[in-house]
């Protein structure tokens, strides 16, 4: 049994955000108090070894979950593998992730929903779901065998990567997964008005001469597709959400009441097209990073719940593939070991962001929607928990990433603020030591 | 000015007095060429490498002959019979060229930051020919020493630049050049091909040619790509002439002997009409031969250069 005491626990589910000892048995939450007497624990552990830790000056969140990453298994296994990214995971505070579908082959079969479930159990780090795909091959024609895909263990349905271009597939697949009752995850993005562009139609695209993806490339998919889940009364989630006009889009239809759920990525919380430099490939992302302005009314979306959870959209690549003129790069960030720490550090400590909404967002909010395990410490739940430490500092050094690739625009900044230890089904899966080169 | 620059990138990063030194440095090396016997021994034992990943006549060999004039060894990589075509990565081409000790690599490519990239990878100097949509800087310094040559001090003076100024790299460098030395540049062009965003560029935006020529002191013609139109970005060449293409008689609006320039190549009766580029207005030739001098200049500075010394 484990005893954790004197931890700041944060579990908006509990609406708890006090000092507490938290007991941890059979791999399950057992029972949460502000305090325990040796005795109680001696006598709730019957007799089991108890190991005590304790969290002083730290804090314990229900472990993350991460609804957006790219694992790249099978196929690209050069860029991450279930296992490298599910290690990144764990060290980044995340003990549940979805991974998307666009791998080699596509995850539009069942026995490679089976096959990704199966790598995750061989790493046994991270809780590992499969999200498929939409349509087959991600072509944006055909349905998927959604009712064969659920049952073989996806928790959710997404071309991610591409949108959907046709309107009529995509509102007979808000119908037909409708049979599931699992979410159908958009990524919004008109092809032609995003039309091969680089970095966000604006101030940017203009200073670089690089061709722009203006943000009606999105709000357009993202009004197409609120509309077309008021029609079918489908289940909606809206994935990497980057724009103001999306924003205005979604609040009006949570005020209708629609089935609807969205994400941001931190990286759209924190830097905005101005970051941009035409070396800089870490920069380079789909969606593209938007203006200040945009920033601002994600993160007020976020505050508000109009967008309701964080997502990393965790997108490695190798460092051959963004050594590149910024034009050939690849889009994507690696986010899993990074995004806690960054947020905490741009987010959290600044005020933007109080800790009891990131742990809402990043891991109730979540759970609720893909109806999985965790998101709180209730007891009776399964033990996924992180303690992070606001006084760890750190700096990023890439030979330090578990992650296979390194494209993160976080590389050698120094952070205050780590997660420290995670734990998934109540085993320790990480912990920062000095020796791995994380714990300063 | 004692000069340290490595690299030439794009205008942005140049100072005033940077710009100035280069188009003061490439007086004397018009001279040179414009003599019978055109050849100096300055950068004997030198090399200038030209890496073009995109179709050039004019660019790559003026800076040739720029390269020959100098007396350095110059060479040049068709890219089309090279290991690029076996998929070698820019960044392994420009290493490997770099590992034979050239020591200056002219580089024009389809993307927008790839002389800045390898800028950050190489320690040999690098010239940018012409990047993507971004920058072509060596065209900008070339217009500006033929406008200075012509009107002398560019302070204060009127500038116009008219067509496609969006996917333009020759528009970029320029506004940023121009305003740089006190000209007042005003760019023009359809709302499509000018989009409200470039006036980060620093320069006015119009979209009505004829307002805009009184006063002017100048008028940039741009090359207009035919695809654009398939593209939808305009409806047709003969409305865009209309509205946009340079005639004897609209120059006339200025009020003013306006000069006329073009990057080239020209769309004859595109962008300008035969009969105006044919005139003496028309310092198109003029600035091909100031291209020379410039990049002799900048060869010189980057690969020879400390000091104001001249052959």
């Amino acid at each position: 049994m484990l005893w954790l005491k004197n931890a700041e626990v944060v579990d908006p589910a509990q609406d708890l955000l006090a000092l507490s000892d938290i007991l941890v048995k059979d791999g399950k939450i057992l029972e949460i108090s502000a305090f325990f007497s040796e005795e109680t624990v001696r006598s709730r552990a019957g007799g089991e070894e108890i190991k005590i830790i304790d969290g002083r000056g730290r804090l314990l969140f229900p472990g993350l979950i991460d609804v957006h990453t790219h694992l790249r298994e099978p196929g690209q296994e050069e860029k991450e593998d279930i296992a490298s990214g599910a290690q990144a995971a764990v060290r980044g505070g995340f003990t549940s992730i979805l991974a998307m579908a666009n791998t080699k082959p596509v995850v539009d079969r069942r026995a490679l929903v089976e096959f990704v479930i199966a790598q995750a159990k061989r790493a046994g780090l991270a809780r590992v779901y499969p999200v498929a795909a939409v349509t087959k091959g991600m072509n944006g024609q055909e349905l998927t065998e959604m009712i064969d895909l659920a049952q073989g263990g996806a928790v959710g349905f997404s071309d991610d990567g591409r949108g959907i271009q046709s309107a009529e597939v995509m509102r007979l697949a808000l119908e037909y997964a409708k049979l599931t009752g699992l979410p159908l995850i958009s990524h919004c993005e008109d092809d032609d008005l995003a039309g091969g562009g680089i970095v966000h139609k604006g101030l940017a695209s203009a200073r670089l001469g690089l061709k722009g993806i203006p943000s009606c490339s999105e709000s357009i998919m993202v009004a197409r597709d609120l509309m077309l889940a008021e029609e079918t009364g489908g289940s909606l989630h809206l994935a990497h959400i980057s724009c103001k006009q999306s924003v205005d889009l979604i609040r009006q239809a949570k005020q209708k009441g629609l089935n609807v759920t969205a994400e941001v990525n931190p990286h759209h919380l924190i830097f905005c097209d101005e970051n941009i430099t035409l070396t800089a490939t870490s920069f380079k992302v789909n969606p593209p990073l938007r203006t200040a302005d945009d920033r601002e009314a994600l993160l007020e979306a976020l505050l508000d719940g109009t967008i309701d959870m964080l997502a990393t959209d965790h997108a490695p690549h190798t460092w051959e593939e963004k050594t590149r003129p910024f034009a050939e790069a690849p889009f994507g960030i690696n986010g899993l070991e990074t995004s806690l720490a960054a947020v905490w550090q741009y987010l959290v400590t600044t005020g933007k962001l109080p800790v009891r909404r990131l742990t809402e967002a990043w891991s109730l909010a979540p759970a609720r929607r893909f109806n999985l395990a965790g998101g709180s410490l209730k007891p009776g739940q399964a033990a996924d928990m992180v303690l992070f430490d606001p006084d760890c500092s750190a700096t990023i050094k890439a030979e330090d990433l578990a992650s296979k690739s390194q494209n993160t625009p976080f590389l050698n900044q120094e952070f205050k603020g780590f997660p420290v230890m995670t734990w998934v089904g109540g085993c320790l899966v990480s912990q920062l030591t000095e020796k791995s080169g994380i714990m300063a | 000015m004692i000069w340290k620059r490595k690299h030439i990138l794009d205008i942005e990063s140049l100072s005033r007095e940077e710009i100035s030194h280069i188009l003061h440095t490439a007086k004397p090396m018009k001279e040179v060429l414009l003599r019978p016997l055109k050849k100096l021994p300055t950068l004997r034992g030198k090399s200038v490498l030209h890496l073009f990943y995109e179709a050039s006549t004019r660019t790559r060999t003026s800076f040739e002959t720029a390269g020959k004039i100098l007396g350095a060894d110059t060479g040049s990589i068709a890219v089309a019979q090279s290991s690029v075509s076996k998929g070698e990565s820019l960044l392994d081409t420009a290493k490997t060229l770099a590992a034979m000790q050239v020591d200056l690599v002219v580089i024009r490519h389809t993307s927008a930051g790839a002389a800045a990239f390898l800028s950050e990878h190489l320690k040999i100097g690098i010239i940018n020919a012409g990047d993507g949509q971004h920058a072509h800087p060596t065209q900008a310094l070339l217009d500006m020493f033929t406008l200075q040559e012509n009107l002398g001090d560019l302070a204060g003076k009127k500038i116009v630049i008219v067509g496609d100024i969006l996917h333009s790299r020759v528009a970029r460098s320029n506004v940023c050049g121009l305003t740089k030395m006190g000209a007042e540049v005003t760019l023009v062009g359809p709302p499509t091909l000018l989009p409200p965003e470039l006036k980060v560029l620093g320069a006015r935006l119009s979209h009505v040619l004829d307002t805009e020529l009184p006063g002017a002191d100048a008028v940039m013609a741009l090359r207009l790509q035919l695809e654009r139109q398939q593209s939808g970005l305009f409806p047709s060449l003969r409305e865009y002439s209309r509205l946009y293409g340079l005639s004897g008689q609209r120059l006339e609006k200025t009020g003013k002997k306006t000069l006329v320039l073009h990057p080239g190549p020209m769309n004859r009766g595109v962008e300008i009409t035969s009969e105006l580029a044919n005139s003496h207005y028309a310092k198109i030739e003029e600035q091909v031969t100031n291209g020379v001098a410039v990049r002799m200049a900048l060869i010189y500075l980057l690969v020879g250069g400390t000091n104001n010394v001249m052959a």
